[in-house]
């Protein structure tokens, strides 16, 4: 600043005696200065210096002061605070699972209604957990064609259409054998339960063998899934965990702890997983397998029975001379079992990742790694020390099978391609990897009714996982006023909201896969919003920082500013 | 006195024409120093931008060319200069001998010295228009820009112009030159009103009544709004839209290619936090404009020498100063002859601006040829510079606010002062 002191302050004069005379004569000095006052400055110099200093204070006032408010105001889209914070407290909508139970018999309908009431009752006695219960209706399918249900002549087999059926009770009475028994069909969610004529209650009364007996059937059934919901509505849903406690199962804690397990086992849901199955090898050999058959027979029935889920993308490689990690110990030779073994605490660092070519992920949802180590034949069998297993599983990573080539005479070349046949227990245990890492809960014993349990449970976490992110987001907004909130981030808020109303009414018309669906576009929307990247830019920026930006070159600037401000106003008040 | 003339012009332009054809790779190698040739003065760029005009693209598609679009159809008259570079260095060598031209119609007007309000107690020490014009042609500066033909050259012609116009009372090609000039490179609208204040003393000291000075003002103020208009409107209709306003003056202003310079800025805005860079071009702005309502008060009565300040000021605090801003100043100042004598820091000025011009190319090429240096290095040099012309600007307005303190009291001549 140059001109600050050049323009705003006249030059007058000193005698000359003063100024040249050495720093020792200053009391002298001033005593001839006191003697010989400058001339009083003349009034067009006066004013000339005040209209320059009002000149820079008003580019300061007119310019400057606008320019900052309008560069430094922090743009804040609207967000629907309160909404959001409702929906995080459960206060909008309480996620139930009724479930329904399409029950099949062949009896006069005054017996088939009287059945159902009785087990309704006993059902409902039985249940502890309010938000997921189990309603019955009648399958009338031997008195009216229902569009939607559909009766195979033989009368093996009967398939609902309607999805939104949990399960299908088929009564079916017998002569012979334990009465009342139960049969839950692998394959196909229906409970087929044997019963003698005799056991149809009667309409007069309250209670029958029969009603309590599907009551506890479908009771155990579901059990696996309320303990899940119902940690989930603990762990996530504030609601729950609050002054509304009673109406949750109360879980075990041992049960907790294994739900737990199960939770941190599985990989975090995505619409899209990508799944990478790997052939390592530590020699030449076997350098081909014969995948796409392999996959084709094992994984793709399994894939696509997920599909109402997730989807899935392969890709398969081979690695010729990759060795395991060599941060662990090396396998000891164990005489009694006359095999390789390896330590189950080097399992965890048994992926070499600096050398094996693992990409963290491909394309946009997580990688599932499935990796099949064939083992020299120096080093074979190669077994886990504690079990003999050859197989683990890596929490929200993938999975290992160690595939021990069959022992070959000496001299016969080991085979170069790994066929179907020696691939099969490997994809066995892939399969059962994958399901655990998709998080399928070990029971019920149908796979039908498995997968609905998953979608539910999946349903159930993206739902309170978007809910509580927008808690989470409102809660970010009150507490940093320095974020600034983009319209896009309103936007996502509105679908977001949008899509949980509509996973909502879903829910409570127990239409399951469309609340999915709804959920999970809900759930990326309030990813999306919260991770905003805009927002967080400001984040770290507390307002004792701005001090910084501001200073240094504001600060020296604005003193003579100031300084001269104060000087011409004192001036003016004086005279006056 | 016109045999001096043609001889120095001659001379001038044989040396840039010898220049051109003795070394026909020095033009492309100083177009690609970003110590002379800037975003928004670039020859390349404009090389660019002619190329997609002449192919029928809107240049300003290639997000290279930051120039104004009035440039393109004259520069499109000419033969290709990677064939034909005649035709252009000609033009730029006449750019130059114009410029000198007009520096000497300043010169021989005097009012550097003698203005309307004021005269300068030493007004017998001045040197003749043609050393000026000399200090101009065979500025070393001068000549690197006239040889990497950026389009500065043309801007310091314009305000050239408009100084020597505004020195001779001529209202309308004052205005016109001023409002080409601005349109070429925006900045110089600052130097509106000096020029207008130098061009009303002129008018008011040549005829008997001096003209209304109200009316004055708003006539000249609505004829550069006119024409400035009027350059704008033919440019839209050239381009066919209005985008090239943002693809210019939009540069200009918010500085979104930070290509190093001798400037300020650059250095500045990389290390910026995104969230305060609009308020900062704000301030760096407004810092600039802060100066001209201040100097024009101050030195009223000397507008000729707050029009030369402002070129100087320019040349430092401008977001995309080059050496040609740097050249305009420095060519300008030796009009003040007879400020120099009380002037303190002249040898530390000329010492760090000699520094700076020698270091600033040595230390560019350490941080990006040689790999060995970094972006510091040359920020600190173009740091010296600045302060090497903040030198010659302070210490000259020290001079002049002396220089008019004798005249008020001519008993402190040659006395030292203290400032109180």
């Amino acid at each position: 600043m140059p001109l600050a002191e050049g323009a705003s302050a006249p030059v007058t004069s000193q005698s000359s005696s003063t100024t040249s005379s050495a720093a020792g004569a200053t009391s002298d000095s001033n005593a001839q200065s006191s003697t010989r006052q400058p001339p009083p400055e003349t009034k067009e110099s006066i004013w000339v210096r005040r209209l320059v200093v009002l000149s820079f204070w008003l580019v300061v006032l007119l310019l400057g002061l606008p320019v900052w408010w309008k560069t430094t105001a922090i743009y804040r889209a609207e967000l629907p605070l309160q909404d959001m914070t409702d929906w995080a407290d459960d206060k909008v909508c309480k996620p139930v699972f009724p479930l329904r139970v399409a029950v099949e018999a062949s009896l006069p309908l005054q017996d088939a209604h009287n059945l159902l009431r009785t087990t309704q009752h006993a059902i409902d006695d039985l249940n502890e957990f309010s938000a997921h219960h189990l309603r019955l209706i009648l399958a009338e399918s031997h008195n009216s064609a229902n569009a939607s249900q559909e009766v195979v002549s033989d009368g093996t087999r009967v398939t609902t259409d309607d999805e939104d059926i949990a399960l299908a009770v088929r009564l079916i009475p017998v002569e012979t054998g334990t009465t009342p028994r139960a049969h839950l069909q692998p394959y196909a969610p229906t409970l087929d339960v044997y019963y003698t004529p005799n056991q149809i209650p009667t309409p007069s009364s309250t209670g029958s063998p029969l009603a309590s007996f599907i009551a506890q059937e479908l009771h155990k059934i579901f059990e696996e899934e309320q303990a899940l919901l119902s940690y989930l509505l603990s762990t996530t849903s504030t609601a729950y965990s609050g002054k509304t406690k009673p109406k949750t199962k109360t879980l075990s804690a041992e049960k907790t702890a294994e739900i737990e397990r199960q939770f941190t086992r599985a990989l975090k849901y995505a619409s899209t997983y990508h799944l990478t199955f790997s052939l390592f090898s530590p020699t030449a050999t076997p350098s081909g397998w014969e995948i796409e058959s392999v996959l084709k027979h094992y994984v793709s029935p399994l894939l696509e029975s997920f599909s109402a889920i997730s989807n899935f993308t392969v890709d398969t490689q081979v690695q010729l001379y990759a060795e395991f990690s060599p941060s662990i110990h090396r396998p000891e030779h164990d005489e009694s079992l006359n095999a390789w073994t390896l330590r189950k605490e080097d399992l965890s660092g048994f992926i070499n990742a600096a050398e094996w070519p693992l990409s963290p992920s491909i394309g946009t949802g997580p990688t599932v790694n499935f990796v099949l180590y064939v083992p020299g034949q120096d080093q074979s069998p190669l077994l886990i020390k504690e079990n003999g297993g050859n197989s683990w599983l890596i929490p929200q990573w993938g999975g290992v099978v160690i595939l021990n080539p069959p022992l070959q005479d000496e001299g016969k070349q080991a085979s170069t391609i790994l066929t179907e046949d020696a691939l099969a227990p490997a994809m066995h245990a892939f399969s059962n990897q994958l399901l655990s890492l998709l998080g399928l809960p070990q029971t019920p014993e149908s796979l039908p009714l498995k997968l609905s349990t998953l979608k539910r449970v999946r349903l159930a976490s993206l739902f309170f996982s978007a809910s509580s992110t927008m808690g989470a987001l409102a809660r970010l907004t009150n507490a940093l006023p320095s974020i600034p909130i983009p319209d896009a981030v309103a936007q996502s808020i509105d679908s977001t909201t949008k899509h949980l109303q509509e996973a909502c009414n879903h829910l409570h018309e127990g239409r399951f896969q469309g609340a999915l669906e709804h959920a999970r576009i809900a759930e990326a929307e309030a990813e999306k919003a919260f991770f905003e990247r805009s927002m967080v830019g400001q984040v770290y920026f507390p307002d004792e920082h701005k001090v910084a930006v501001y200073l240094p070159l504001l600060g020296p600037v604005a003193v003579p500013l100031l300084m001269a401000g104060l000087k011409e106003i004192k001036s003016l008040l004086k005279r006056s | 006195m016109d045999q001096q003339k043609a001889l120095l012009f001659g001379a001038a332009a044989a040396v840039r024409l010898f220049l051109f054809t003795a070394f026909p790779s020095l033009p492309s190698l100083l177009a690609g120093r970003v110590e002379v040739s800037t975003p928004v003065t670039s020859f390349k760029r404009l090389q660019e931008g002619l190329f997609l005009y002449v192919h029928n693209v809107s240049p300003y598609d290639g997000g290279v060319y930051h120039q104004a679009p009035l440039l393109l159809p004259l520069f499109s008259l000419l033969p290709n200069p990677s064939h034909y570079p005649f035709a252009t260095n000609l033009l730029y060598t006449a750019v130059d001998l114009l410029g000198a031209h007009a520096l000497m119609l300043v010169a021989d007007s005097g009012q550097s010295i003698t203005t309307r309000l004021s005269k300068s107690s030493r007004k017998d020490l001045r040197w003749n228009s043609a050393a000026v014009a000399a200090s101009f042609l065979f500025n070393p500066f001068t000549l690197a820009a006239c040889i990497a033909r950026s389009t500065s050259a043309l801007t310091n012609l314009f305000v050239l112009l408009a100084l020597a116009k505004a020195s001779q009372g001529a209202s309308i090609t004052f205005i016109l030159s001023l409002s080409i000039a601005s349109y070429l490179s925006m900045h110089p609208l600052l130097l509106f009103p000096p020029l207008l204040i130098l061009c009303y003393d002129v008018r008011a000291s040549k005829s008997k009544v001096a003209p209304s000075p109200l009316s004055f003002t708003i006539v000249h103020a609505v004829a550069l709004v006119v024409t400035l208009c009027g350059l704008l409107y033919v440019s839209a209709l050239l381009m066919g839209s209005w985008e090239f306003l943002s693809a210019t003056y939009g540069v200009r202003l918010l500085l979104p290619d930070l290509t190093p310079n001798v400037g300020l800025w650059w250095y500045f805005f990389t290390e910026m936090f995104d969230s305060f860079r609009e308020f900062f071009l704000g301030v760096f702005w407004l810092h600039v404009v802060s100066y001209m309502p201040g100097l024009t008060i101050r030195l009223r009565k000397q507008p000729l020498y707050v029009a030369t300040t402002l070129t100087g000021i320019f040349a430092v605090f401008t977001p995309y100063p080059s050496i040609a801003d740097a050249a305009l100043y420095l060519s300008l100042v030796p009009l003040f002859r007879h400020l120099f004598p009380l002037m303190r820091y002249s040898f530390l000025a000329s010492a760090v601006v000699l520094y700076a011009s020698f270091l600033g190319p040595t230390f560019y090429h350490l941080w990006i040829y040689a790999g060995s240096g970094n972006a510091n290095f040359f920020y600190a040099i173009t740091l010296v510079w600045s302060l090497g012309f903040s030198i010659i600007i302070g210490d000259s307005l020290y001079a002049v606010l002396r220089d008019e303190l004798d005249v008020e009291r001519p008993e402190l001549r040659g006395k030292e002062v203290a400032r109180i």
